[in-house]
């Protein structure tokens, strides 16, 4: 007795036991999953369910990209932020009106209140950070108040009363650089508030009250509210209905699809039940583990169904093909069991290797996706061999009374799937030449396609264009700059070693003794700093000098009343030494920000960019009698200085550290991009490595990106090439495990025939079609792979015994297509229209997993059904060899297995380990000699001589 | 005949209410006025060296050195104050000049070295930061009594507590703050500002106070915004009274040339 049979034997004579285990596994794993979220903290050893929502978690915590991203965040006082859009395109004034102003004046105030205690931690306050409050009531404005004055004064102090001051407010914007099209839209139709939180999980609570008190309001004007964090919830609150609708939906649609093949309501309840209860323990675990509810993760369910129902389909068609002939419950399972049992054994272990291949892609929900659905997938397959049989002994014999095929399995019954069938079976061995060329003229034109993939990706577009948050998108990108944030830390990496500081400094000081020797005790003076300079030790130029300042300022305050003027300059000319490193005052260096800048909007990707040269030259323009020419920087870097200490004389001093750091070594760069397109972002990269190695900077600097869009860009190339890995070394593990099935090369890579070109196909399609390689469609090339190859593998595994029954091809073939092909055809049909309703979601991640779920089995199945016909029939005489013999007695498959294993090991550590490539060619290649070695012993061995004789 | 009566009776209320309002009221004004004095009007006139550390609330520090100059044209009214900045090196001969008229706009003016430049500042607004302080320009020239009503909130050991309510609240941002003034030298020693829903977002205290040529006289004080997490720390050092400053130094001819004074 087999394995196999002795399992199906077991399942079918405990019946009953096996239901009872399942039923209670699966309650206990359902109860500790959910006990702990509905009464939070009663359970502290058990995990709660954490929905995650956030993109940068795809990232893993401590990925540098992410960790210099919260860095910046914290040097540069940078928050997430809520964007409120205010659009008024009713008035002509567009929403520079008072009654608009002051619906924004008042959503302004009431947004400053939406504050509240933490109450893990009462000394902390959350919500909205309202100093760094953006909006009309909250901004300074600087501007000429007559001849030789200069005003500071708030924007909009309070609401205006009349048109004029309406429009007045409108034309002061205008002026500022950091305001138009940030603050205010070049259109007037406009205004943006930016309500920075202090945790993106705060977002949804203020996103309601804002919803609430905009209600209240009641104004011509339309509001918007968007930006990621509230991108992030709102998407968090669709995934559960997602997940509560279109999973369950996907399931109803699969089951009177069944109910229509079987016509036996008590049979396809079982698939369900597999269904199910595959998803409940593999969700369950998810949660109690600890792992959090990503938008990953959260497609688990959605992947596991299809694969799950797969198997259950094989049995009940074949159940039902058979049982009218052998008319007896137990009987008829225990056969259909036992051609199917290595089938499925396989197909869900393949499946399980794609899945969790997708371990190796260096992306965490990726990788916990990955292993939790092939983990899904064993447990149905568990499911499928135990509780299937288990369950057709619940069903009386007398209930089964009209079930089943009339033909018996043997003979179509006329019915339409099996006419066609039949003459597809006939078709592919007459016009297997017509097939093979039609496929080749398919990869070819496949290729093409794929060279074409655009790779690109942008969490907000995984909202369907109606969606509100879409839209609030399309429309606040059409009135201003740009809502997607990108942010460049540029760092002065200017380090003099102490010892050229030193000689430079003494340079300096001689020179500077010289230019002040007419004061009073001068010489004196300078003789003592230099005696302190030479008596001081510290590591580096900056700590030297604070020491020497130290020393210097102790001794001038004793220094009698006639040498102070001397020791003023002495130490003015040391602070002027510590001030030699505030690169950022730097007329030089601001000029060549502000050339970045100007490139950058010249690749049209953004439409703004703040620095702290916008704000130099603003504050310049308004004290030089506000004239247009004034707009520059300043020669000096004493008059850049003087410029920021009159722009912080403002009621925002702070705001001026958003841009640089108080040491003026690190300043940052805003970009608003139109678009948070991948693609775009990356081109936004491309162009300033472009510019900055075309125009090196005038003193050293290190350039980096952060801010989400960045992030997003660095992630997904993680995902392209991760997911790249993850794709061939699951095809690695498939392919050795079909040689291993089949015991024999050629027989495996006939069964991953029929995935390539499935898989070439897909990806071929959506280069042509022009659809993003983004993050679903990466995941579904494991998905493919282990959906196509189960129809290879059941059509092939079917063949062979059929070979083997009716002594050949061209007999067997016509019987294959029968009840074998009938099984793959139901199959296809069910789960392809049973994910349709996919496409009715509102979250195009999803939607895209429902197109593409239909087209890959669709394309499988058309692959397994026509290709491998054609296929077997060319190769017949190889497929079906007169002798058979052990693996490792044919040199040549010997071989082959070796040479895939170590390419698979390869494939698995080289992102781990850091050899270069010549390294890792070499020591595969000595591998190869190896086991070639041990391939051509192994072969020339006694016992395979006499087999073969 | 019965409005009569409930005329009668209304001012009879009234003047009830006015005449506790006057046994009250004086104490509050002499308190007041004593403090706005103690503070802003010791001797006739008077220089500090004063060191400025602003601090974030990531620990980053920022300094500034500056001298003030003060005279008084008659105390509690017109006066004259000098800013002349001695480090950092790059805002060195910057000069902040005030000239104060209590019940209306004060005359301000900037002198940038670096682009020779001397700017009036309109004065519509002094609620601003003093030079990217937590200090605001009001609270280095003196907020004037005139602007807003006193009562007398509390009484603390050793303190009168006393509330500040704006009389155009439009004009700034807080609803009101609080004035802890000493008892025996009516020095005032700390503030507590409170935004319009009514949170205390900004706190001045006075750390250090001694006694120079007679005159009480804070020497070291501390503005805190709550809401930046940043403080600033004022430190007086060489501070003279009644030295005898010349009227015609408080004018915009000395902006270019700096007197003697207030350079060292």
């Amino acid at each position: 007795m087999t394995f196999g049979e002795r399992i199906t034997r077991f399942a079918v004579d405990h019946y009953r036991s096996i239901t009872a285990a399942m039923v209670a596994v699966t309650v206990t794993i359902a109860l500790f999953a959910a006990l702990p979220s509905i009464w939070p903290g009663k359970f502290p050893f058990l995990n709660p369910l954490k929905v995650d929502t956030d993109p940068e978690n795809m990232l893993p915590k401590d990925e540098p990209v992410r960790v210099f991203h919260n860095n910046m965040k914290k040097v540069f006082n940078l928050h997430e932020i809520v964007v409120v859009g205010v659009v008024n395109e009713k008035n002509p004034d567009g929403v520079f009106n008072p009654e608009t102003l002051s619906h924004i004046y008042q959503l302004t105030q009431y947004a400053k209140t939406l504050q509240w205690k933490d109450p893990n931690a009462p000394s902390k306050t959350r919500g909205v950070i309202s100093v760094d409050l953006i909006a009309p009531s909250t901004v300074d404005n600087i501007e000429q108040a007559g001849p030789g004055t200069v005003r500071f004064e708030w924007l909009m102090p309070k609401p205006p009363k009349t048109r004029e001051e309406a429009l007045a407010i409108r034309a002061k914007a205008e002026r500022l650089p950091f305001l138009k099209d940030t603050l205010i839209s070049g259109d007037g139709k406009a205004i943006c508030l930016y309500l920075p939180i202090t945790s993106k999980k705060d977002s949804y609570r203020i996103y309601k009250s804002l919803r609430e008190k905009i209600a209240q309001i009641k104004g011509e004007e339309e509001y918007h509210i968007t930006g990621l964090p509230v991108a992030n919830d709102t998407f968090g609150v669709e995934m559960f209905i997602q997940m509560a609708i279109s999973a369950p939906m996907a399931m109803i649609i699969i089951f009177l699809l069944m109910l229509f093949f079987f016509r036996k309501l008590v049979l396809i309840i079982s698939p369900m039940i597999v269904a199910l209860v595959s998803v409940i323990f593999t969700m369950g675990l998810l949660v109690i583990s600890g792992n959090t509810v990503h938008i990953m993760s959260s497609m688990i369910p959605i992947f596991i169904m299809p694969i799950a129902v797969l198997d259950s389909i094989h049995i009940l068609s074949e159940f039902f093909d058979r049982y009218p002939a052998i008319r007896d419950r137990k009987r008829t399972i225990v056969e259909v069991m036992n051609h199917l049992f290595m089938p499925m054994l396989y197909t869900s272990l393949t499946s399980a290797a794609g899945f969790a291949s997708l371990a190796l892609a260096p992306i965490p929900p990726v990788q916990v996706f990955g292993l939790f659905v092939a983990l899904g997938v064993m447990y149905a397959w568990l499911l499928t061999v135990t509780f299937i049989p288990a369950y057709v002994m619940f069903i009386p014999e007398a209930s089964l009374e009209n079930f089943g095929h009339k033909g018996g399995g043997k003979e179509g019954d006329g019915g339409m799937l099996s006419r066609f069938l039949s003459w597809v079976g006939s078709a592919t061995y007459r016009q297997y030449k017509a097939i093979l060329g039609a496929t080749v003229l398919i990869i070819v034109v496949a290729a093409y396609g794929i060279t074409r993939i655009q790779i690109n990706d942008n969490p907000v577009k995984w909202f369907t264009k109606s969606h509100p948050i879409r839209v609030a998108d399309t429309v606040l990108n059409r009135h201003f700059g740009g809502t997607y944030m990108a942010y460049l830390s540029l760092a002065s990496t200017t380090h003099e070693d102490l010892e050229s500081f030193k000689k430079g400094f003494l340079a300096r000081l001689k020179k500077q003794a010289e230019q002040d020797a007419e004061l009073q005790g001068a010489q004196e003076v300078y003789g003592e700093v230099e005696k302190i300079f030479s008596s001081v030790s510290a590591p580096t130029p900056a700590e030297y000098l604070r020491e020497v300042a130290e020393k210097a300022q102790s001794l001038a305050d004793e220094a009698p009343e006639e040498m102070l003027d001397a020791w003023d300059e002495a130490l003015n000319f040391l602070d002027k030494e510590r001030q030699r490193s505030e690169v950022f005052k730097d007329p030089k260096v601001l000029r060549y920000v502000e050339k970045i800048q100007e490139h950058l909007l010249s690749t049209g990707i953004l439409g703004k960019s703040n620095s702290i040269a916008d704000l130099v030259k603003t504050v310049h323009r308004e004290l030089l009698m506000g004239r247009d020419e004034e707009f520059r920087i300043p020669d000096t870097p004493e008059a850049v200085a003087q410029c920021l200490i009159t722009y912080q004389n403002s009621h925002r001093p702070q705001d001026l550290w958003h841009f640089v750091t108080p040491d003026y070594q690190r300043a940052s760069l805003w970009l608003q991009l139109k678009s948070g397109d991948n693609k775009d972002m990356v081109k936004v990269e491309e162009a300033l490595a472009r510019f900055i190695e075309e125009n090196p900077p005038p003193v050293p600097l290190k350039t980096q990106w952060f801010g989400l869009t960045y992030i997003n860009v660095v992630w997904q190339a993680k995902m392209v090439t991760g997911m790249l890995n993850a794709f061939l070394g699951s095809f690695l593990v498939v392919f050795l495990m079909m040689t291993l099935l089949f015991r024999s090369p050629l027989w495996g890579i006939l069964c991953m025939i029929p995935l390539t070109v499935t898989i070439a196909f897909i990806y071929g399609a959506v280069g042509i079609v022009g659809k993003d390689y983004d993050m679903p469609i990466a995941v579904l090339s494991s998905l493919t792979l282990g959906l196509a190859v189960d129809f290879a593998i059941h059509f092939l595994s079917r063949s062979r015994s059929m070979v083997r029954e009716y002594g050949s091809w061209s007999e067997a073939a016509g019987v294959m297509f029968e009840e074998p092909a009938r099984a793959i055809s139901r199959n296809i049909i069910v789960i392809a229209v049973g994910f349709l309703p996919l496409l009715f979601a509102p979250l195009v991640p999803y939607k895209t997993v429902g197109t593409f779920l239909a087209t890959i089995l669709s394309v499988a199945g058309i692959a397994t059904l026509f290709l491998l016909p054609a296929m077997i029939r060319v190769f017949e005489n190889r497929l079906f060899p007169k002798v058979q013999q052990g693996l490792t007695c044919k040199c040549m498959t010997c071989l082959i297995v070796a040479a895939s294993t170590i390419a698979l090991v390869v494939v698995n550590v080289y992102q781990y380990i850091n050899w270069g490539v010549n390294r890792l060619a070499m020591a595969s290649g000595a591998a190869l000699a190896a086991s070639f070695v041990a391939c051509f012993i192994a072969s020339r061995r006694k016992s395979c001589q006499r087999r073969s004789q | 005949m019965k409005t009569k009566i409930f005329a009668a009776a209304a001012l009879a209320l009234l003047l009830c209410a006015s005449a506790w309002a006057q046994d009250q009221t004086p104490p509050v004004q002499e308190i007041v006025e004593k403090a706005n004095l103690m503070a802003y009007y010791q001797g006739d006139d008077g220089k500090a060296h004063v060191h400025m550390e602003i601090t974030d609330s990531q620990g980053r520090k920022r300094k500034r050195d500056f001298i003030i100059l003060r005279k008084d044209k008659e105390d509690g009214g017109e006066q004259y104050f000098y800013v002349y900045f001695r480090r950092p090196a790059d805002v060195r001969r910057m000069i902040f000049m005030v000239w104060k008229h209590p019940g209306k706009d004060d005359d301000r003016w900037l002198y940038l070295p670096a682009l020779d430049l001397v700017k009036r500042i309109a004065a519509s607004d002094k609620r601003s930061s003093f030079v990217g302080s937590d200090f605001l320009y009001e609270d280095i020239s003196g907020r004037s009594i005139e602007e807003d009503t006193h009562e007398l909130a509390k009484e603390e050991e050793g303190f009168y507590v006393i509330k500040n309510v704006p009389k155009a609240p439009d004009t700034v941002e807080f609803s009101y703050y609080l004035v802890w003034i000493d008892k025996k030298t009516f020095m005032p020693m700390k503030a507590e500002y409170y935004d319009k829903a009514g949170k205390k977002y900004r706190v001045i205290e006075a750390l250090e106070v001694e006694e120079i040529q007679g005159f009480p006289t804070v020497v070291r004080s501390k503005a805190s915004n709550i809401e930046t997490g940043s403080s600033t720390v004022l430190t007086f050092s060489k501070i003279k009274y009644n030295i005898g400053l010349k009227e015609e130094i408080f004018s915009e001819r000395y902006l270019r040339r700096p007197p003697r004074e207030a350079k060292r």
